[in-house]
């Protein structure tokens, strides 16, 4: 390379040094120049906006590039660096950006085992077992005459002494009739319902086990919040004192969480399938209308496609789970928004489903029907219903398997279902519930997924 | 008798389909239209039946005028002019029987035959016509388990159903091989014979010189030809089919 040539390379780096491209532009080579700019500018409104100087590192490299870009054109610098620096940058500022932190999987065991060691034992049955239970009144705080507090619940008699009590006075508990040899749980109940455990500290259930004849005795005291509800802690009230036994009688039986599992799954295969089949019978005269093949006869019918088309593609863009949050403040918390909700987002669905149905039915038979001498109605009895009833079905049925699974996130928002119960068991950290719902859906949702398989491969 | 003067067909697309085409059909012919594909043969026959609206020109049965027919006649008009498809246009989905039903349509109660009710009659007579094309025991198959042949026997039957004094056929052999091109011939020739009119659309010449009675040749959409099929000679056939064309024998495909 002589002078001469070298010369004009300077004043394009030059250039290029004032505006990324310009050099490269000037040129002649006016993609390569914007392409730089544009690369340049992206990189520089990331960081800019970022705000963090460090990756201003990035930005002089790329202005470097461009530089000995400009130097070299036309065959210009390896684009590979430039291209590796852009994404470097990127893939830096992105990995800051969505906080990426992978020893937070490491670090945080202890936080991971007390949820994952819960959800090893899946809340859902729980051993049969017999109650043995009996109460007596006492009364909070003492009046001049309290009542005896003395009661036989079945064979279960127990008395308290004395009488009455004020917070934290001690009592003597005594029962007989009790199962012999067997752990007695001892609890106290204020007038409201409020359940008090009497352990140590307040907090841990009072246990004390029956002699060899069912007889037990306990010193308890009133406990000190026995009185916090209370309207008037003056007002002397009867409050209870349980004593509970239980043993298992062998078999399983649904625990409490486990009621509400299958109660939840119920309400969620009800709601799908409601608005499965509310959605289904909207869809169908929608699916008619979003016909091409029988809407392009006439500018108004060809209109009323284009609407119809336009609407139910909006409508199939909202995410149900935005329009259950809608429901959810119109009609209130339960499975009905969660319906209406999967039921919008349904018709929307199957309509544009039907249509494409339709549209592809086979003219043959509807010529062959017409050539009998039938009339329209019979034309769409015979020849129209019968190609388009099992496509129909067939794709309902997998709109159902897709609303199933829908609306088990849908409760999330307060539209009902398991997922209702599945939030409120993570917000209180009941994690061997949340097992149990998980477990329960994923069946369910397989179950599901296999019979509607079955079903449809029969109908199409 | 059927008669046909100055038929013209235009589609709204500029194409003309059939240019001033007259004939007559007398009662009990077995008439053959010949043609290349796109030369208006299904149009014609469309037109009989109007499946297809004519633009211009008139046709009369049995001195009715078709091309004039308000809604119901033509309904009532069409139950008498059976029709049968190169596709054989069966209802896949439904079984045979009802297939074979549905050509009772322009007989039957309209509101019965929209649940679904057919009459015994109607049934036994159904039967009747399956058995006749040798498929009675197919009756309750789906009818897309059947193979060609037998798709076409029961687009036949449901012609049979319609107790036809006109049967148009377009095409109706040429989705099927030589030997069921026979047997399904055939059949209209029986029908024939027991005095139905018989149209039909041809592809191959020594089916027209086997069953036809007379022949009309569309070319372009004009009539260039009308006459027996013996009349049909090299030349014939050149100013037909246009003057590459080979004459392709059934039998030896």
């Amino acid at each position: 390379m002589n002078k001469a040539e070298r010369q004009p390379a300077k004043i394009f780096a030059l250039l290029s040094l004032i505006l990324p491209g310009l050099g490269q532009a000037l040129q002649r080579d006016w993609k390569r120049g914007f392409s730089i700019f544009l690369a340049i500018a992206t990189a520089m409104a990331t960081v800019v906006w970022y705000g963090k100087s460090g990756w201003y590192i990035a930005i002089i490299l790329l202005w470097l590039w461009n530089v000995w870009d400009a130097l070299n054109m036309p065959r210009g610098a390896p684009v590979a660096i430039a291209v590796l620096l852009w994404l470097g940058m990127a893939y830096g500022i992105g990995w800051q950006v969505t906080q990426v932190n992978p020893m937070a999987l490491f670090t945080n065991t202890e936080r991971a085992q007390s949820i994952l060691r819960p959800m090893l034992q899946p809340d859902f049955f729980t051993a049969r077992k017999e109650k043995h239970e009996g109460w007596v009144e006492i009364q909070v705080p003492c009046s001049a005459t309290p009542p005896k507090a003395e009661k036989t619940v079945g064979d279960i008699h127990i008395r308290v002494q004395p009488d009455c009590g004020n917070l934290n006075e001690t009592l003597i508990v005594t029962a007989d009739g009790l199962w012999p040899n067997e752990p007695t749980e001892i609890t106290w109940m204020t007038p409201i319902g409020d359940v008090k455990l009497l352990g140590p500290g307040n907090n841990q259930m009072l246990v004390v086990e029956t002699d060899d004849e069912g007889h037990l005795s306990a010193v308890i005291q009133v406990p000190g919040s026995a009185l916090a509800a209370a309207p008037d802690p003056t007002l002397p009230l009867p409050h209870r004192v349980y004593l509970t036994q239980t043993r298992p009688i062998g078999g399983m039986t649904l625990s409490t969480n486990g009621q509400y599992v299958v109660r939840g799954i119920y309400e969620t295969l009800a709601l799908a399938l409601l608005s499965t089949l509310l959605g289904a019978i909207l869809a169908i005269p929608l699916g008619f209308l979003a016909a091409r093949n029988l809407m392009s006869g006439h500018p108004i019918l060809m209109g009323i496609y284009v609407i119809v088309r336009t609407i139910l593609n909006i409508v199939r863009s909202i995410e149900s789970l935005i329009l259950a949050i809608i429901f959810v403040i119109i009609v209130g918390l339960g499975p009905f928004p969660g319906m209406l909700a999967l039921a919008i987002h349904t018709t929307a669905a199957l309509g544009k489903l039907y249509s494409e149905v339709i549209e592809a039915i086979d003219p043959g038979p509807i010529e062959a029907i017409r050539a009998t001498g039938a009339n329209n109605l019979q034309v769409i009895r015979y020849a129209v219903i019968p190609q388009i009833i099992p496509p129909f079905t067939a794709l309902t049925i997998y709109r159902w398997d897709i609303n199933v699974r829908s609306s088990t996130i849908i409760g999330f928002v307060g539209g009902g279902g398991i997922g209702f119960f599945l939030y409120q068991w993570i917000l209180i950290g009941d994690f061997r519930a949340v097992s149990a719902s998980f477990i329960a859906i994923a069946a369910v949702v397989m179950i599901l997924d296999f019979f509607s398989a079955k079903l449809r491969e029969r109908l199409v | 008798m059927l008669r046909v003067e100055h038929l013209t067909k235009i589609y709204p697309n500029g194409t003309v389909a059939l240019r001033d085409v007259s004939f007559e059909v007398p009662d009990g012919e077995f008439l053959v239209v010949i043609g290349l594909s796109g030369s208006g043969k299904s149009t014609l026959l469309r037109c009989i039946n109007r499946l297809i609206e004519p633009t211009s020109g008139k046709i009369y049965w049995n001195d009715i005028d078709i091309t004039s027919a308000s809604p119901s006649e033509i309904r009532r008009i069409r139950r008498q002019i059976g029709m049968i498809f190169q596709q054989f246009n069966l209802v896949k989905r439904s079984s045979v029987l009802t297939n074979v039903l549905s050509g009772r349509l322009g007989y039957a109660n309209p509101w019965l035959s929209l649940l679904g009710v057919w009459p015994v009659e109607d049934r036994q007579k159904a039967l009747r016509a399956l058995e006749r094309v040798g498929i009675a025991d197919k009756a309750y198959q789906r009818a897309d388990t059947l193979s060609g042949g037998q798709q076409q026997r029961v687009g036949i039957a449901r012609a049979l159903m319609q107790d036809p004094r006109l049967l148009l056929a377009d095409e109706p052999v040429a989705s099927l091989d030589p030997v069921l091109a026979h047997s399904i011939l055939q059949y209209l020739e029986q029908l024939n014979k027991e005095g139905v009119t018989v149209i039909c659309s041809l592809h191959f010449l020594d089916l027209v010189h086997r069953y036809a009675t007379r022949v009309i040749g569309l070319k372009d959409g004009v009539k260039v030809f009308e006459g027996l099929p013996d009349e049909i000679d090299r030349t014939r056939f050149k100013e037909i089919y246009g003057e590459e064309a080979q004459e392709v024998r059934a039998a030896s495909l």
